[in-house]
């Protein structure tokens, strides 16, 4: 999403939360602005830009903050996340970011089984699709519980990006259910997502 | 507009508490003069030109004072006169003189918000410049000094570029040297007086310390000097060697009072101790005068003395020698000897100024001459003056200044000249001054907070009161009284019951907490009533127009509406601020005769009527419960009205009117009381008499046994029974006797905060009523003032604030109320006696 | 009258200050790195520091996480050392229960709550000295560390309290005045729009001052928002500043 973003103008200006920053006719509100009574007003305190994605749409205006951004999942995001444990019905794993941020705090999140993949859903393991360690792109399913959110990974692009091998070293795909050791040549299985660039932009 | 810097600045109190408070320091404090360029004000204060009114010579240039502290606490006298303008009060000085001397501060605020004296208050502790710290180890007496030169210095610095001059008149020698030392222009008091030419007797009033002060320094010696006098008084210990003394147990703190009888004796009421203690001599009673507090070290029983039984009184003959009369050379108690000790320093001083006559000096055409004081227990005072040929054979006032060791009597200075002895306004003065009354005419600060004339009812007003103009109310009063502050209506409803509504003048609506004018009537407490001569709480505006609830004329009110059964009982009871038009002034007999005259049937009339029946029904239930009917001899004047001069002496008869008033306002003072206390639990202002000791009645049991009668005194209602069957017929005036007697014997009534008691204690036993307080008559009380107040918070009628909830602050308010409460008792009845006495004197046959 | 003159008829308190004068504030951002954001704030000798946490997963049997918007935890409390007597102040005593309560209230009307469903911001506010104005001192604190934290709020929130004596309206009432027992109001409010966020007082006042001192208040709460804002600004900017560096 950030990778494509076409004209960012930086306003120079500082602006603190209340402050009015424009009229709703002429911008968006973007991240750190909110609306009201046909005003944005500013709701961090940071720099002020507006940044125009497409030409013939108004541009948003934002409010960015030097630091950490802050967000939360919500439903339909797509997050980053690493396999803490599994079990033979599910894999329980920490939210690391979300969209292409990074939270400073991880989330609870948890991939069932039926939700590995899109196909063949009666016949994934979850052992033959993530191990502990295992970072994985996933999109949130819903809310879930009070426990934790549910997330899948039954699409192409989605599954896991990083996985290291016994040596310790990370594993190269070599199919989208199968990684290899470069160095043990040692193989094993995985849910492997097909990398969109602009997914992992900010994964490194 | 604001730049601070915060200072931390660190108090003890008590144990080891460590305050940290903030002290902010300023820049834009100004100097207040008109002369000033520098500062920006819109009201200067000082004169452009200060040109005094009187040519001085030793500062002939225009010039502005600064007062050191002892000059303001102790020349107020000076300071008042108008020749004293242009005049620059430190903050440190105000501060200090007043937690030294409430009376002295009091005056002085007086004089600042006076505008032509032009007094100008520098606040110097907050001034960036004039701010200092405490040094280590310096006294406080020190450092205000200190402050007060660093003002003295900034002011010279500010107005070098004018002709005007600061000059700091101080009375410590020290201070001044050390300013001049400075380059300052400083002089005593003394000097500069000395210096005003014309106004010699300005001299006089000045207070003698300094020049004491500057002969003993010329002695320095505490023995026997050569040229100097005998000491003749042991040395007072400091207030810090008493303060341990104290808490060792070593002294103790008590109130000296002169003994009536014997000049060289006098008592010492110590805190927890039920005797009073015995102090013989003057050497031992050292320089107390009546009423001081002060330390006393106790005799060991062997030393302890009887009181004599010679009456004696100073005739001053030797001028130099205590007790001559050494006969207290006996060894071992004498015969009834009592706990006796002596006084080693004195913690609070009570003199005030007095009144007297002067005394010839001993050396004709002296200077030096003794002041005797109307009252008895004050010792002579030795003054000195010029006029003595003016003063002699007038009542002058006195203040004392001091009492060295070296002299016999106190120091003073002669104040004011109140007139010939024996002219009826003079006598009046020195009763009032006696009596302790405050009687000055109110001052411009107070005046000023009076509301402008016309005065009008306001829209506003008439949205925030209730309306009850259309209502027939009346009041009934003493002939010629022109403040009325009782009001009365009777109204039949349809449902048989009547309503009842007793109407206040509403005197907390012209005089709002805090202002200058409360807290002069607070002061005052009371008006008080000399036989031709009334001294108002309240300026006349008030007292007499704009809170009297005249006839015809429409008032501000707080009433208090009963609706009663035909047997009066209460069905409910309502308070509210009004607006009302008193139909009708009458006097008692008028009244008397609307009800007696059956041809008239008006509103009013029926009113009256209702009323009387009411409060007959009423009494009775009261003296049902014991409330005692006591009777003292009261005597009125009939005044010429042109002179004021009593004509005849006649006793005042007592009407069913007057008591019908009374029942209303006992009604409603019990109400309120009830109200208020449930409002304000801790802090309420209520009134109570205790149950008087029954040793109190002794006296008046044996007189009655004498007649036969056995009088029941161990409850109201047994007295009060006892007391009604105490008759002899054939002596009509036994029975009045009685009472009048019985009223001896009671305790006084008191006003009093409600959290300061337990509840069994709030009873009023005179009245047989567990809970009482004082409501109707604010004008001429100030504790009704803040029972209205404290009415009015509990029907929301208007704002509280924090001393109506202190409960300790109203405990010092009522132990004010019954202090002047008590004096003006004292003066209306000293003031009778003196009327009396001038009656019988005159019209005895020449 | 006998007692302390909290106003002297030359128009000065007695620290010194004009009626309408706000004390000394002394403020920074940014005190800790260890939570997600942090503030200091001195009002005269009232210290009060905020600390905040999240938003973040909701911890803790103590409340449920609400589907539509964030729960906002306040902890009020007083340092030991905080007041003239050294005090073991429990947690959660009834009145910093209720300060805490009110912190939320405050709060909750300003955070863009609906923006982190399902999470919860822990906001953290240790009086470390006392002198009067406690809690407006927490609720400017407050603010900034939420500021921050870099959590989205409609407006500042600022707080002042005023007292009302000898017909004068007194702004920003210190610990001495406070205790004279006189009226004293406490005003929340969010400075651009002037909406009050809590309004509260202690002792009785006459309806017929509130305005004066109402307006009193929110006068200070506007100086207040002056002084935190031109910190923030400089705070970010410093920032700004710093990360261009690095």
């Amino acid at each position: 999403m950030a990778a494509h973003s076409d004209h960012v103008k930086h306003h120079n200006r500082i602006c603190v939360p209340g402050e009015h920053l424009g009229l709703e006719s002429e911008y968006h509100t973007g991240p750190g602005t909110y609306r009201r009574n046909g005003s944005i007003y500013a709701s961090l305190a940071g720099h002020l830009c507006s940044r125009t994605e497409v030409e013939t749409e108004l541009p948003a205006l934002t409010v960015l903050q030097q630091e950490i951004q802050i967000t939360v999942p919500r439903q339909k995001s797509l997050v980053t996340c690493k396999v803490v444990s599994i079990t033979s019905k599910f894999c329980r794993c920490d939210i690391l970011s979300v969209e292409s941020v990074p939270l400073t705090e991880t989330f609870r999140g948890m991939i069932r089984k039926e939700d590995i993949r899109a196909t063949e859903k009666d016949k994934v393991e979850v052992y033959k699709s993530f191990r502990p360690g295992d970072i994985v792109l996933a999109r949130v399913l819903s809310l879930g519980d009070a426990q934790s959110y549910l997330l899948t990974t039954a699409e192409n692009e989605l599954g896991v990006v990083l996985a290291k091998s016994e040596a310790g070293v990370p594993m190269v795909p070599t199919s989208w259910c199968e990684m290899t050791c470069p160095k043990t040549h040692d193989k094993q299985l995985r849910k492997v997502a097909k990398v969109q660039p602009h997914y992992i932009a900010y994964a490194s | 507009m604001l730049t601070s810097r915060s200072f931390v600045k660190k108090t003890r109190k008590g144990g080891v508490m460590k305050v940290v408070r903030e002290h902010y320091l300023r820049d834009d404090i100004w100097c207040g003069s008109a002369a000033c360029t520098k500062c920006p004000i819109d009201k200067p204060v000082l004169e452009k030109e200060p040109v005094p009114e009187v040519e001085n010579t030793l500062c002939s240039y225009p010039h502005y004072l600064l007062l050191d502290t002892n000059v303001v606490l102790h020349q107020v006298d000076i300071l008042e006169d108008k020749a004293i303008k242009n005049v620059i009060l430190l903050q440190t000085v105000q501060k200090e003189v007043k937690h030294r001397s409430l009376p002295s501060y009091k005056r002085i605020r007086d004089l600042i918000a006076n505008e032509t004296k032009r007094f100008y208050v520098f606040t110097n502790e907050h001034h960036r410049d004039t701010y200092i710290e405490i040094e280590p180890k310096e006294s406080p007496n020190d450092f205000n000094d200190r402050a007060i030169r660093k003002s003295l210095a900034w002011y010279d610095e500010h107005f070098k570029d004018t002709p005007i001059k600061i000059v700091l008149l101080t009375n410590d020698i020290d201070n001044r040297e050390k300013a001049r030392n400075e380059g300052r222009v400083a002089y005593t008091v003394n000097e500069y007086v000395k210096a005003m030419e014309g106004r010699p007797e300005l001299m006089d009033r000045l207070a003698q310390i300094e020049t004491k002060e500057r002969e003993r320094k010329a002695n320095d010696s505490d023995i026997t000097a050569p040229g100097g006098r005998n000491v003749l008084y042991p040395e007072h210990l400091s207030s810090y060697e008493i303060n341990a003394g104290i808490k060792q147990g070593r002294y103790k703190k008590g109130t000296f009072k002169a003994s009536r009888e014997n000049f060289r004796e006098g008592y010492v009421s110590v805190q927890g101790m039920e005797k009073m203690v015995f102090i013989k001599g003057l050497a031992n009673q050292n320089r107390a005068v009546q009423g001081d507090i002060v330390a006393v070290e106790m005799f060991a029983e062997s030393q302890w003395t009887a009181p004599s039984t010679v009456i004696a009184e100073d005739k001053g003959s030797k001028e130099d020698v205590l007790d001559e009369d050494t006969d207290n050379s006996h060894i071992g108690p004498k015969k009834g000897a009592v706990p006796t000790c002596r006084i080693v320093g004195i913690i609070q001083r009570n003199w005030r100024p007095f009144c007297g006559v002067i005394m010839p000096a001993a050396v004709k055409g002296g200077t030096k001459h003794l002041f005797m004081a109307a009252e008895r227990l004050i010792p002579k005072i030795r003054i000195e003056t010029q006029q003595y040929e003016t003063l002699a054979g007038n009542r002058i006032i006195v203040s004392i200044d001091s009492w060295p060791r070296d002299s016999r009597y106190p120091l003073g200075h002669f104040v004011r000249n109140l007139g010939a002895i024996g002219d009826k306004d003079t006598e009046n003065e020195v009763l009032l001054l006696e009596h302790d009354v405050p009687h000055l005419p109110f001052s411009e600060a107070v005046l000023s907070f009076l509301p402008k004339l016309p005065w009008t009812i306001t829209k506003e007003d008439e949205t925030v009161r209730e309306d009850l103009r259309h209502v027939d109310i009346c009041s009934v009063d003493p002939p010629g009284c022109t403040d009325i502050d009782d009001a009365l209506h009777y109204k039949p409803l349809e449902n048989g019951n009547a309503e009842v509504g007793v109407h206040i003048a509403d005197v907390s609506h012209f005089i709002k907490p805090g202002n200058a004018l409360d807290t002069e009537a607070c002061s005052r407490g009371t008006t008080v009533y000399l036989v031709d001569r009334r001294i108002d709480m309240v300026p006349d505006l008030l007292s007499s127009n704009l809170c009297s609830l005249r006839g015809g004329v429409e008032r501000f009110a707080f009433s208090t509406l009963w609706e009663m059964t035909p047997e009066a009982e209460i069905v409910n009871v309502r308070f509210t601020k009004s607006i009302i038009k008193s139909r009708a002034a009458y006097t008692y007999e008028q009244a008397q005769n609307k009800i007696d005259d059956k041809s008239q049937n008006d509103a009013l009339a029926i009113g009256l009527r209702g009323l009387l029946k009411m409060a007959k029904i009423l009494k009775q239930k009261r003296t049902d419960n014991g409330a005692l009917t006591l009777a003292s001899s009261e005597i009125r004047f009939s005044m010429d009205s042109e002179t004021h001069d009593p004509i005849e002496v006649e006793r005042k008869v007592m009407r069913e009117t007057n008591s019908m008033v009374e029942e209303f306002m006992l009604l409603a003072n019990v109400s309120v009381a009830q109200r208020i206390r449930q409002e304000f639990p801790q802090s309420a202002c209520l009134r109570r008499h205790p149950v008087p000791p029954l040793s109190n009645f002794e006296p008046i049991i044996k007189v009655a046994l004498t007649r036969g009668f056995e009088l029941q005194v161990d409850s109201g209602k047994a007295l009060a029974d006892s007391l009604d069957k105490a008759n002899i017929p054939s002596i009509p005036f036994f029975n009045q006797l009685l009472r009048m007697m019985t009223t001896r014997c009671m305790t006084q009534a008191l006003y009093f905060s409600s959290g300061m008691l337990p509840e069994d204690e709030y009873l009023h036993f005179g009245l047989a009523s567990p809970i009482y307080t004082h409501f109707t008559s604010p004008i001429r009380r100030y504790s009704d003032v803040i029972v209205h107040r404290m009415l009015a918070v509990a029907i929301s009628a208007d704002a509280c604030f924090p001393e109506l909830l202190d409960k300790a602050k109203i405990q010092e308010i009522c132990d004010n109320l019954n202090y002047r409460h008590r004096m003006a008792q004292y003066a209306g009845r000293a003031s009778v006696d003196l009327h009396t006495q001038v009656g019988m004197y005159s019209s005895l046959p020449v | 009258m006998a007692g302390l003159e909290l106003l002297s008829d030359e128009g000065f308190r007695l620290d010194g200050r004009r009626p309408s004068e706000l004390r000394k504030i002394r403020l920074r951002l940014g005190v800790f790195d260890q939570a997600d954001g942090s503030a200091y704030i001195e009002q005269g000798n009232t210290k009060a520091l905020a600390t905040v946490y999240g938003p973040h997963e909701v911890l803790g049997g103590k409340g449920k996480p609400l589907h539509d918007k964030v729960i906002i935890n306040c902890q009020y409390s007083m340092a030991t050392f905080s007041t003239n007597e050294r005090k073991n102040r429990p947690q959660g005593d009834r009145k910093s229960t209720e300060m805490s309560l009110h912190l939320q209230r405050t709060f909750e009307a300003t955070i863009q709550t609906h923006l982190y469903p399902r999470s919860q911001i822990d906001i953290f506010v240790q009086i470390l000295q006392a002198d009067g104005g406690n809690y407006c001192a927490c609720v400017n604190a407050a603010t900034l560390a939420i500021i921050n934290a870099g959590i989205p709020m409609k407006d500042y929130v600022c707080a002042c309290s005023s007292g009302y004596v000898n017909n004068t309206p007194l702004t920003d009432v210190s610990y001495l005045e406070e205790s004279q027992g006189g009226p004293v109001v406490t005003v929340a409010m969010l400075p651009k729009s002037e909406q009050i966020a809590l309004f509260k007082m202690d002792n009785r006042l006459h309806v017929d001052h509130l305005e004066q001192v109402l307006e009193v208040a929110s006068k200070g709460c506007k100086d207040m928002y002056a002084v935190m804002n031109a910190a923030v600004k400089e705070h970010v900017s410093r920032m700004a500043k710093s990360m261009e560096c690095s």
